[in-house]
Order: C-alpha cells, then sequence, then structure tokens
C-alpha cells in the first residue's frame, strides 16, 4: 500500500513518457543554468579567497610606525589564538646591513629575523634559516648575482670617531623566495644575527663574533647644568653660556627653586643659574663646555638632576645626586662628597654610594628601589650621613635612574647594564585571512596602528555578497518559470485524469492518497530534471575549467560545487516541485468517485 | 441503530424509505427505494430506460452519493451490519472508503480500467490496496477462464471491448468483494458476445458467492438466473421535477 501511490505516479510518468520528458527537461533547464552560475559563483570566489590564503602576505599584519614594544606584551600577543607566527624586529634604520655580490662589492639590503615556522618563508618553499644560514628575496639575489647554497658575506657597519667599521659575518643562502614574495631587496636571517646587527651599529661589541665595541654601560642623563657664581653674570656673558654647550634656557634660581636641585643654600652674595633644553636630556658634554668657558671665574658648574624619589630599605626618601669636588667644596664653603667630584664613565661600583638620612646613618648598606623602564634594585654603601631626612647619592647615579626612566636599564652582578635596542616592530601572520580584520582593529584600539590587507579581504567579501545577490535574483527569475511550467502541467495533469482518478477513489483511494499523486509525480519530475541538471553541470563545468584552467592558480577551478552547495540545491528543487504540485494536489482532493460512473 | 438480523439469510445490503436527489441545471431528480435487498451471492437486476435513476441508484450503492436523511441503508461488512445511512450523516469519509475498498467492486460501462496501467497491474490494484496476498495465482486462474489471461502484458488502451470489459469484471472481483455494482457492463459489445460474457460472469460471481446488481437497459440479458429484478415507475409530468420509484419486479 505504501509503495503503491509512487508506483502509480511512476506508471502514470511513464505512461505519458514524452510530456514527463518534456517536463523532465524543463526543470534541467531551469537547474542545470542555476547550477552552472552557483558553481561560477564559488569557483571565483573560493579562488580568490585561495590566493589570499596560499599568499602569506594577505594573512600578515604590520605596525604602522616605528615605536618601542616590550617583550612581555609581544609575548602576549604570540599566545594569542589567531596569532600564527611573531618575530619582533628591530628599528629599521639598524636593519640595513650590506653584502657583497658577485662583483666583489657591498650592497645595501634590509635585513629582516625570521623564525622556525615562518609562512612566508614556508609557503613558497623556502627552508628556514638556521644559525649561519639565511634566505635573499629574488631582487636581492639577483642584485648580488648569488644563488642558493652560494655563500654571502654580510658586514654590519657603523661610523665611530670618523670611521668606518665593520661586524663581517658569513651566512650559507639556504634558500631564495620567489617574485611573488616581495619586490624588495631583503636578507631573512635569525633574529639572534638581526639583534647582533642592532648592537654594533649602536657602537657596542658583539664578543660572540668577534666584533669589536664598548660595553653597554648606562649614559647620565642631566636635566640641567647649574651655574653657581660668586658674582653677578652679566646678560652677555650669560648668553654666551648658551652658544655650542647644545642648552637653550638659561634662568635665575631663588633660594626655593635651588632647592630643588641642591640640598644647602649658598653662600650670601652668589648667585644661581640654570641651563637647561626644552626636551631631552643634558649630556656630560654639555656640562664639560660650560664648566669650560666659566673657567677662572671661580664660578661652581654642575651638572644636576632634580630631587627624586627612591625606595631605600622600603622607605620613600627623598634623595639629591651631588657630585662635589673638593675645590667645589672648598668654594662654597662646603665638605666634598666622599665620591669627589663628576666623572665621565665612571664604573657602577664607585657610584653605589650614598650620604645616608639621618635615619639610616648607622647602617653600613641600604638597599634601594627605583622605578625605571624596568624595575630596577640595588645595594648602595653608605659612606657618611646627610644633613637632613634626605639622602644625596652621586650624580652619575641620579643620571644614570634619569637614563633607566626612559630606557631599559638592568642592574645586574653588581653593575647597571643598558639593554640594547629594544623591539621596534614586529613580523606577524594570523593562521586565516578572515581573522586578520579583528586582530587589526584589536591591535588598533590597543594603541598600535597596524598596516593589513584588510581591503583585499573586505572586496572578496562584498563580491562575494554581491555575486550571491545577483545569482539569487536570476534564481528567482528562473525558479519562477519553472514553478509555472510545473503548476500548469500537474494541474492540466490532473484535470486530463479525471475519471482514472475518480475511478481509483471507486476502487477505495482516499482524498489522502489522491493527494499525494500529483505530489510524487512533481517529485519525480523534479528528481528527473535535478539528475539531468547535474549531469549537464558536470559537462559545462568541466569544459569551463579547462578552458580558464591556463589562467587559474594550479588549485583553482572556476566552477566548483561544494557537496553541502548541490545537496542544497537538491533539496530546494524537489522543495519548489512539491509546492508546486500542492494546486493540482488540492484538485484531484476534490474529485468525486462519482465522476467515474458518469459516462458522458 | 442495528436491527437483529431476521432468522432467514442475512442480508447484504438492505435499503428501506432511501430517497436520494439530484439537482441539474435547474430541473431537479428525485429518486425514492422503498425498499430494496440483496442478499449474499445473488445476482439482482435493474432494469429501466436512460433517465429513469438507473445510475443514481447505483452511485446511492456504491456509496458515492450522499442519501437524504431518513430511511435505512445497512451494509453487511463481514459479520457486522453497518449503518451507511450514518456514516453519510456523520461524513465518515474514511469509513465509506474503507467500505468501498473492502466490500464492493465496480464494473462502469466503458470498463473504467485505468489507462496508465498495464491489465495485469489493473487487475490486481484492488488486492494490493487491500493489502492482500497470494492474489496472483487466482486472478490468473479466473482471467484463464474469461479468456484474457493472454492479454496481462497489454495496456488498456490496446484492447478490444469486450476484451476491456472482461478485464474490468475481473478487476472488480479481484479482491473479492461481498458485491459487485456493474453498470451496463456489455453494453459495449454486440449481444452475442455480451450473453457470453454475462454468462461467465455469473458464474465466476457464483463460484465465489459474490453478489451481483447489475444495471441494464436490456431486458434480454436479464432472462438467465436472475434472482431479483427491480425496475423503475418514473413520473415525468412535471418537468422541472422528475420523480422516480424503485419497485420489485416479477
Amino acid at each position: 500500500m505504501k509503495r503503491l501511490l509512487p508506483e502509480l505516479a511512476a506508471a502514470d510518468l511513464r505512461h505519458e513518457w514524452i510530456l514527463t520528458l518534456c517536463l523532465v527537461i524543463a526543470v534541467a533547464a531551469v537547474v542545470a543554468p542555476l547550477l552552472v552560475l552557483l558553481g561560477l559563483k564559488y569557483g571565483t570566489i573560493a579562488t580568490l579567497r585561495q590566493q589570499l590564503v596560499e599568499n602569506p602576505a594577505y594573512r600578515e599584519i604590520r605596525p604602522a610606525q616605528t615605536q618601542e614594544y616590550r617583550r612581555a606584551w609581544l609575548d602576549r600577543l604570540e599566545d594569542d589564538p589567531a596569532v600564527q607566527f611573531l618575530v619582533p624586529t628591530i628599528s629599521p634604520a639598524a636593519s640595513v646591513i650590506q653584502a657583497r655580490g658577485a662583483d666583489g662589492r657591498y650592497h645595501n639590503l634590509d635585513l629582516l629575523p625570521t623564525a622556525p615556522g615562518d609562512p612566508l618563508l614556508l609557503a613558497h618553499g623556502v627552508p628556514v634559516p638556521g644559525p649561519g644560514a639565511c634566505v635573499l628575496t629574488a631582487p636581492a639575489a639577483r642584485r648580488l648575482g648569488v644563488e642558493r647554497g652560494d655563500r654571502l658575506t654580510l658586514r654590519a657597519t657603523r661610523r665611530r670617531k670618523g670611521r668606518g667599521e665593520y661586524g663581517p659575518a658569513t651566512l650559507e643562502v639556504a634558500g631564495v623566495l620567489p617574485e611573488a614574495a616581495g619586490t624588495l631587496a631583503r636578507v631573512y636571517a635569525p633574529l639572534e644575527l638581526v639583534e647582533a646587527v642592532e648592537r654594533f651599529k649602536q657602537g657596542f661589541g658583539v664578543p660572540e663574533r668577534g666584533w669589536p665595541g664598548g660595553e653597554p654601560v648606562p649614559f647620565a642623563s642631566y636635566q640641567a647644568v647649574l651655574v653657581l657664581s660668586p658674582k653677578p653674570l652679566p646678560p652677555l656673558q650669560r648668553n654666551a653660556l648658551l652658544i655650542e654647550s647644545g642648552l637653550a634656557d638659561i634662568e635665575p634660581l631663588d633660594a626655593q627653586a635651588l632647592a630643588r636641585w641642591l640640598p644647602f643654600s649658598l653662600p650670601s652674595g652668589w648667585e644661581a643659574w640654570a641651563l637647561t633644553v626644552p626636551r631631552g636630556h643634558v649630556s656630560h658634554a654639555a656640562w664639560r663646555a660650560v664648566k669650560q668657558k666659566l673657567r677662572g671665574r671661580g664660578a661652581v658648574v654642575l651638572p644636576a638632576v632634580a630631587r627624586f624619589e627612591l625606595m631605600l630599605e622600603g622607605e620613600t626618601v627623598t634623595t639629591y645626586g651631588l657630585s662635589l669636588s673638593a675645590t667645589d667644596a672648598r668654594r662654597l664653603s662646603r665638605p666634598a662628597t666622599p665620591w669627589g667630584g663628576v666623572r665621565r664613565a665612571p664604573d657602577s661600583r664607585s657610584l653605589l654610594q650614598v650620604l645616608a638620612p639621618a635615619a639610616h646613618a648607622g647602617e653600613s648598606r641600604l638597599q634601594a628601589r627605583f622605578q625605571g623602564r624596568l624595575p630596577l634594585e640595588f645595594p648602595l654603601r653608605v659612606v657618611g650621613a646627610a644633613e637632613g631626612p634626605y639622602a644625596v647619592v652621586p650624580v652619575e647615579l641620579a643620571g644614570w635612574l634619569q637614563t633607566a626612566r626612559r630606557r631599559p636599564v638592568r642592574f645586574e652582578a653588581g653593575a647597571f647594564r643598558m639593554e640594547t635596542g629594544g623591539y621596534r616592530g614586529f613580523r606577524l601572520y594570523t593562521h586565516t585571512i578572515d581573522q586578520v580584520p579583528a586582530l587589526a582593529r584589536r591591535l588598533e584600539a590597543e594603541g598600535v596602528p597596524v598596516v593589513a590587507e584588510i581591503e583585499a579581504i573586505t572586496r572578496i567579501q562584498v563580491l562575494d555578497r554581491g555575486l550571491t545577490r545577483l545569482f539569487w535574483l536570476i534564481a528567482v527569475l528562473g525558479i519562477g518559470g519553472g514553478v509555472a511550467v510545473l503548476v500548469a502541467s500537474l494541474y492540466a495533469s490532473v484535470e486530463r485524469k479525471r475519471r482514472d482518478l475518480a475511478m481509483l477513489r471507486l476502487i477505495g483511494f482516499s482524498r489522502g492518497d489522491l493527494f499525494l499523486f500529483p505530489v510524487f509525480e512533481g517529485l519525480m519530475i523534479a528528481g528527473g530534471g535535478l539528475l539531468t541538471a547535474l549531469g549537464s553541470y558536470a559537462a559545462l563545468a568541466a569544459v569551463i575549467n579547462r578552458v580558464f584552467a591556463e589562467e587559474m592558480p594550479a588549485s583553482g577551478r572556476i566552477c566548483q560545487l561544494p557537496a553541502g552547495h548541490v545537496a542544497a540545491a537538491a533539496a530546494l528543487t524537489l522543495g519548489v516541485a512539491v509546492a508546486s504540485a500542492l494546486l493540482a494536489a488540492w484538485k484531484a482532493t476534490h474529485i468525486d468517485p462519482a465522476d467515474a460512473i458518469r459516462d458522458e | 441503530m442495528v436491527e437483529p438480523a431476521p432468522a432467514a439469510a442475512p442480508r447484504l445490503l438492505h435499503l428501506q424509505g432511501c430517497k436520494v436527489a439530484r439537482a441539474q441545471g435547474g430541473s431537479r431528480f428525485e429518486l425514492e427505494i422503498p425498499e430494496f435487498e440483496v442478499t449474499p451471492g445473488a445476482f439482482i437486476a435493474v432494469t429501466g430506460e436512460s433517465g429513469c435513476g438507473k445510475s443514481t441508484l447505483l452511485d446511492l450503492l456504491a456509496l458515492v452519493l450522499r442519501p437524504e436523511p431518513g430511511g435505512r441503508f445497512l451494509l453487511l461488512d463481514g459479520d457486522e451490519e453497518v449503518d451507511v445511512g450514518a456514516l453519510w450523516a456523520e461524513d465518515d469519509e474514511q469509513a465509506l472508503a474503507r467500505l468501498r475498498r473492502r466490500r464492493l467492486g465496480y464494473v462502469p460501462q466503458s470498463g473504467g480500467l485505468i489507462p496508465f496501467l498495464g491489465v495485469a497491474a489493473n487487475l490486481y490494484l484492488p488486492p494490493r490496496l487491500n493489502g492482500q496476498r497470494d492474489y496472483r495465482g487466482r486472478i490468473h486462474a479466473q482471467a484463464e477462464r474469461m479468456g484474457v489471461a493472454g492479454l496481462f502484458d497489454r495496456m488498456p488502451a490496446s484492447l478490444s471491448g469486450g476484451q476491456r470489459q472482461r478485464v474490468a469484471i475481473l478487476r472488480a472481483m479481484a479482491h473479492r468483494p461481498a458485491l459487485i455494482l456493474a453498470d451496463e457492463p456489455t453494453a459495449a459489445v454486440d449481444s452475442e458476445r455480451a450473453h457470453r460474457i454475462l454468462a461467465q460472469f455469473h458464474d465466476l460471481a457464483r463460484e465465489e458467492g459474490t453478489a451481483i446488481v447489475m444495471v441494464t437497459h436490456d431486458r434480454s440479458l436479464v432472462a438467465q438466473g436472475v434472482d431479483r429484478h427491480y425496475g423503475f415507475e418514473v413520473d415525468a409530468s412535471d418537468e422541472r421535477h422528475v420523480r422516480s420509484r424503485c419497485v420489485r419486479r416479477a
């Protein structure tokens, strides 16, 4: 009984096979072009997306500006689930390196860091270089005239005391990136080499590579040069102090203003002047220049840092920086500081001294803490007592601490040490292109302006939406026509078979059975049309793909449909067929079994 | 509702004081059936001129025409007498369709074969619809006797008038109904052949114990072996309101 009705519907369709064939072709004529259109849309979008997916450049997020990035911040960013790869970069100015070409001449190249898993290299089938190796971009390899497997001599350059100095390194060319990977002449090398080059360029030595240079000792950042004079300074002379000293302002200091700088007051009749620069710091050299100009005038010239707060044994203590030589002390009728006068490059040990405030005067050592760019903790040797509830440290130490406010300075193994460079950017790739817009937005919100190929990604999304809309417009037209044909044919069929259907009712089929009769017929016609359409689609898609094969990338097919789309198209076709059969079905239920008996 | 069956032979079909009315193009036709009775296995003939209400009577018996309220209309369904009038009053289409499917067979004038099914499929349709099994051998044997066994693979359109009627008769019997309603089953064939077909029909029905109500305008067909004979008394004095009574003949 359950199989009876589909069998009857099938028998009817077979009996009227010419009509059935026409309807099947009509359905196929609607469905097949729509499938091809859908396949083209999907294939186009998929190919465009594939190009983006395959090219890691579209997954790259670059900082738009050079600014300093803390290691901790970069580590946190690297842990983001959207981030596939992250390597910090140094400042662009420090990343220029020279490479010797096949002609023996040196060429300037950009040096960029890489690390295991670098998508740019891996996507182009180039191995990530280990220590002692590098990868060149195509323009770089062309300019140098080298190829994979060659040995390449690089050198970091710097100028010191008017002479050029070089830090050489010989690397193996582990691979050459294709043109598509970039049009700039670049060298990709492990981060370690890049950092060494930066250190060398800043004047420091890199012992592990045998590159000469100084130790990364902090420099002092003073805030002012104080001129303490026993007699008035005429305006002309005051202005002369600013010439060629790098200083910009000179201001008289009254007793109260002077208390910001010095823990003592001046003998009567003395006047005090502060020489400053509006932004930036005052160097040791500036102090030397001013001191030189006032030579023989009995003035005391001191580099100075405004009093600041230092944690001593857990207590906040106002601290002055002061280094007073015996000569200057005599002029001011004051005791000299135990550590003597200002020195240009003191060692850390000689600076770790303090005149302790009264409360700590009895102790021999005080543990000090200072909050700079990095937290600093260091011991101070108590060499005397201050005259009040404040501490006095060498002004050079105060100057170093000023530097530590802006630059990463560490205290390790009894010595202060500058961390060189610092990261000025990063190379970042997400796992998928779809993660790019969100991550880029988040970085912007964190105050890191970035550059990413968001436009290319959104352009495809816009194109996809547009094509989808177009597809549905055409689909509605086509489906509308198909529905009209099916509705009319099924209705006419019921009308034509009125007596036969009435006979079925007389034999004992119910109204519900007769309702299903046109529905089954509609489904079968749609199913036949669908199969025909799929066959036509497959054939046409194969032809289209062959025709466009040359213009497409290896993995791309311009006409393709995933199984999900095919299933959806099938479901839609069958659903529409059922809907089209409803009018005929309704008509069929209204057939009176008595019609079978009437013979007119 | 159901009265105890009389001690005599049970009645397969019993109508008493039934009325049906039909309106057609402004005129009204009314058929009254004071008493109509069919016992199991009986051969009932209904004769009359065209327009006297033969087809109306058959529609009523075939459970496709609604009787006027009032009157009795009982049909035996197995051991149970079903009140058809009540089913109509309740509009219980499902029950009427089920009765039609199980208990009735129908032979229309022109055969009424389903044109898109082959002869065999036509014959197998009623038993399949009733969920019966093992009907093929029986139907084939009956077809042999009716001389149409060789036509099983043919489509109805390719059959002659006589062949078509024979197949129609076989199909009406295929699910072994209790009652076959035949509407001029031999109108389309010549008299000699009509007699032969009718005799075969009658024989098969008797063997199966199936009752037949046959409507015909050809009185000559009625002679042989008819158990009961009904005719019509028509009052056509008012053209716009024709009345007819179905009465028993000798």
